[in-house]
């Protein structure tokens, strides 16, 4: 039923081993960036505020496939020679993603009440300590479930990086396709493969969601 | 000692606080009552150098909050803080949210902190409760917890803003008993509340604020038998 795949299976998996590498850099930037930009999204500096801001509705209004694409090919006649696909396409999902972790992580910097902040602090606790022991701890935990959705939607982001012709996961399988012309199982077989991720991802986040709905957090 | 000498504070061009004056000796349990936005919560907020303000003194100890090289962190070990929403740590059980602060600004061993903290929770009655969240303890818990959590550190100073005012009436009581005994038993209390009871067993002095001025002050029965001023007999009626 899978001849297709088993005889392809190095090839594919090779794809998504691409696919995984993509995904987390595009995470570890993604989320980094996004903490940053958070941070600017609250900052009461306009100098800082309308940049930011501006940057994030202008990315959150653009498809990924366009930035992806615009970047691959106008980073070239910036940087005076190409760039690699991979390492374009990682730059490309971090600028992209960086917007949505950056409303998540606004949206966790402004669950903390002033009170709360107040109320370490009149126990003698300094800045650090009620970042490192309150604050950073009690965001974290609300925002936990929203990471994780973000995380598993630049997870399935990442099989746009076919379009400049990046071999992950789909671009292989579309590649096995040409010559095996097997649409329905091949591509079945990449449908259950990130379903069984998702699937699985979803319920570390409901998990978590759970959990802090019981602290009375969420 | 806290002395409070002229002080003054705006919100941009909002001024919130004006020629505040007010003295408040080692012992002494003073109420500060008055409207919704009078400036209640911002002059305690400036009392442990939570909010700035532009004019005028506060000395704690006499050691004066706006002088630069005063540390805020270390003044406010001496003056706990109780909020009218608790802000408990939610992501903590009720013994640690009394037990971080010992251990991390006065690098108390984990035992001692426990142990301590135990007394406390045995001392404002709930024992039992070590071991839950705060969202599993009804407000008046809660509430006891944020006053066992404010007193692990052994404060010279205790504030309270509007403590019972988020709670259903069958628990305000045991929270106000709680502190009671700690007037009693002679710590200096500064508190916000509108519960005249508390006010006629423990207060030394009662002051009204309005508008971001002391307007009235007096002990409970020059207050609230005898108000004064217009705008404190009208508040009286409506908190009646
Ligand atoms: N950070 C702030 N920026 C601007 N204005 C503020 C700020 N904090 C408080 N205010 C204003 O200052 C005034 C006094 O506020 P404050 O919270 O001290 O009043 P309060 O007497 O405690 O009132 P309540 O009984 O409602 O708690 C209010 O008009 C409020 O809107
Ligand atoms: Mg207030």
């Amino acid at each position: 039923m899978f001849d297709a795949v088993a005889r392809n299976i190095t090839f594919l998996l090779g794809g998504f081993v691409v696919t995984l590498q993509l995904t987390f850099f595009a995470l570890a930037g993604g989320i980094a960036l996004g903490a940053l930009v958070g941070l600017g999204r609250i900052s009461k500096n306009k100098w800082i505020f309308q940049p930011v801001t501006l940057y994030v509705n202008f990315i959150r209004n653009m498809p990924l496939i366009l930035v992806i694409f615009w970047f691959y090919f106008v980073m070239p006649i910036i940087a005076g020679r190409p760039l690699n696909p991979f390492l374009s396409a990682v730059i490309s999902f971090i600028i992209f993603e960086a917007t949505y972790f950056g409303e998540i992580f606004r949206a966790g910097y402004q669950s903390i009440s002033k009170d709360l902040t107040s109320a370490a602090y009149s126990t003698g606790m300094t800045y650090i300590q009620t970042a490192r022991y309150i604050l950073i701890p009690v965001a974290f935990r609300r925002m936990l479930p929203s990471l994780i959705t973000q995380s598993i939607v630049t997870f399935q982001d990442t099989s746009l990086a076919f379009v400049i012709g990046l071999q992950e996961f789909v671009r292989r399988t579309s590649i096995v396709d040409n010559l095996e012309v097997r649409s329905i199982q091949l591509f079945g077989f990449v449908a259950i493969i990130f379903f069984i991720f998702c699937f699985i991802a979803s319920k570390i986040s409901r998990h978590f969601e759970e959990k802090g709905r019981k602290l009375g957090m969420i | 000692m806290i002395e409070i000498k002229n002080v003054n504070k705006w919100f941009g061009e909002f001024q919130v606080l004006t020629d505040i004056n007010e003295t408040i000796e080692r012992g002494q349990t003073v109420v500060i009552c008055g409207p919704s936005g009078s400036g209640k919560s911002t002059l305690l907020r400036c009392i442990n150098g939570l909010e700035p303000y532009q004019k005028g003194q506060i000395l704690v100890d006499g050691v004066s909050l706006s002088d630069p090289k005063t540390n805020l962190y270390k003044l406010r070990e001496n003056i706990g803080m109780v909020f009218q929403r608790f802000e408990l740590y939610p992501h903590m059980t009720a013994l640690q949210n009394i037990t971080l602060a010992p251990m991390k600004v006065r690098k108390l061993s984990k035992d001692k902190a426990r142990k301590k903290a135990m007394e406390l929770l045995q001392r404002v009655g709930i024992p039992d409760k070590a071991d839950s969240y705060p969202a599993n303890l009804s407000g008046g818990q809660q509430q006891r917890v944020a006053i066992a959590r404010s007193l692990a550190m052994e404060p010279k100073y205790m504030m309270f803003d509007e403590p019972t005012s988020a709670l259903d009436p069958e628990m305000i009581k045991e929270v106000l008993d709680v502190m009671i005994d700690l007037a009693k038993e002679g710590m200096t209390m500064l508190c916000v509340t509108h519960e005249m009871g508390f006010a006629r067993e423990v207060a030394d002095e009662i002051i009204f604020m309005d508008f971001g001025k002391i307007v009235e002050r007096g002990t409970y029965e020059g207050f609230f038998k005898n108000p004064k001023s217009e705008r404190a007999k009208e508040f009286l009626k409506q908190i009646l």
